[in-house]
């Protein structure tokens, strides 16, 4: 039986976090199938789906082999650096300090980019497949570490899988629904989100792998998760840029 | 071997994205695990500097990034 208390900030973040990354390769997915055709499209991001699970198929299992309190730290000390760093470049966006992230844009690129590799001579299906299966082996790897790094810790694995799934189902059913980038995703509001539970996660599994187990037990993860968004949101009032002085 | 390439360089940049940023904070959690280990008894002093301490890191990594970003 899940104690959803527990469960709850690892399917949040398994799924905020999963819903960007799906975002980000549906994105590519949608701009080699637009310039080329579903079939290769499907074909790439398939296939690298397939290699997604032969990943978490190899290191699910790999994970239970090793102590829990090593697990913690190694897990939260990754967790740590990876939400801090998403945290930052969510607060240099929030600030206008750096340029968000643009998925029209992206979409057009992408297809600018197979468009000049077809034009190279190469096999146009190879090519458009290809750029499908490295979207999709990207993100998706990006996804895969969060599942694991926020469930692992606490056995929590199957949760957090539920809330990457969520998020895949939730992605593909709205992009097939319009068949355009998913432009009006608050991406930046997600990502600062992401970066501060991953931040939190990151703190609060390093603490209890070495032996400093926060009081409240997992509640404690809400106080972590307040004190950074607090933080990132002072920041952003810091060092935010007047309009002229941005940079797109 | 492209493929293989961008992988190592995706996951390089999952956690080495700032170098910085990254040392910092490793020596953030070093510092915390020398006093969890040194001082048992004081557990909580240990989860306490590891929060300020990540808390800083950002601080310093966003400050930086901004300083960065006027000078040019």
């Amino acid at each position: 039986m899940i104690d959803w208390t527990t469960a709850a900030p690892a399917v949040g973040a398994a799924f905020v976090a999963s819903t960007v990354e799906v975002v980000e390769a549906f994105t590519i997915v949608l701009a080699v199938a637009t310039l080329r055709s579903w079939r290769p499209a499907l074909t790439g991001a398939g296939a690298a789906l397939a290699v997604l699970a032969v990943v978490v198929a190899a290191l699910g299992p790999a994970l239970n082999l090793v102590p829990l309190h090593v697990l913690q730290v190694v897990i939260g000390v990754l967790l740590l650096l990876f939400g801090l760093g998403w945290l930052r470049k969510a607060v240099l966006r929030a600030a206008g300090l750096m340029a968000l992230h643009d998925e029209a844009a992206i979409f057009e690129r992408e297809k600018a980019e197979i468009s000049g590799e077809v034009a190279g001579g190469r096999s146009k299906d190879w090519i458009a497949g290809l750029a499908s299966f490295k979207a999709v082996l990207l993100e998706g790897l990006e996804v895969v570490f969060i599942v694991l790094a926020v469930g692992a810790g606490r056995g929590l694995m199957l949760p957090a899988a539920m809330g990457a799934l969520a998020a895949f189902a939730v992605v593909m059913a709205a992009g097939l629904a319009i068949h355009k980038p998913l432009a009006k995703v608050p991406e930046n509001t997600l990502k600062f989100a992401v970066g501060v539970m991953l931040s939190s996660f990151g703190v609060f599994w390093t603490s209890e792998g070495l032996g400093a187990p926060w009081p409240g037990g997992d509640l404690a993860l809400f106080g972590l998760a307040g004190v950074f968004l607090l933080t990132a949101l002072a920041l952003v009032g810091l060092v935010r840029s007047r309009p002229a002085e941005a940079h797109a | 071997m492209s493929v293989v390439k961008e992988v190592l360089e995706e996951l390089w940049s999952m956690f080495v994205g700032d170098r910085r940023l990254t040392l910092l904070a490793l020596t953030v959690v070093g510092l915390a695990a020398a006093i969890a280990t040194a001082f048992a008894a004081y557990a909580a002093v240990a989860s306490g500097v590891l929060l300020v301490g990540a808390l800083l890191v950002l601080a310093d990594a966003v400050l930086a990034a901004a300083r960065k970003n006027r000078q040019r």
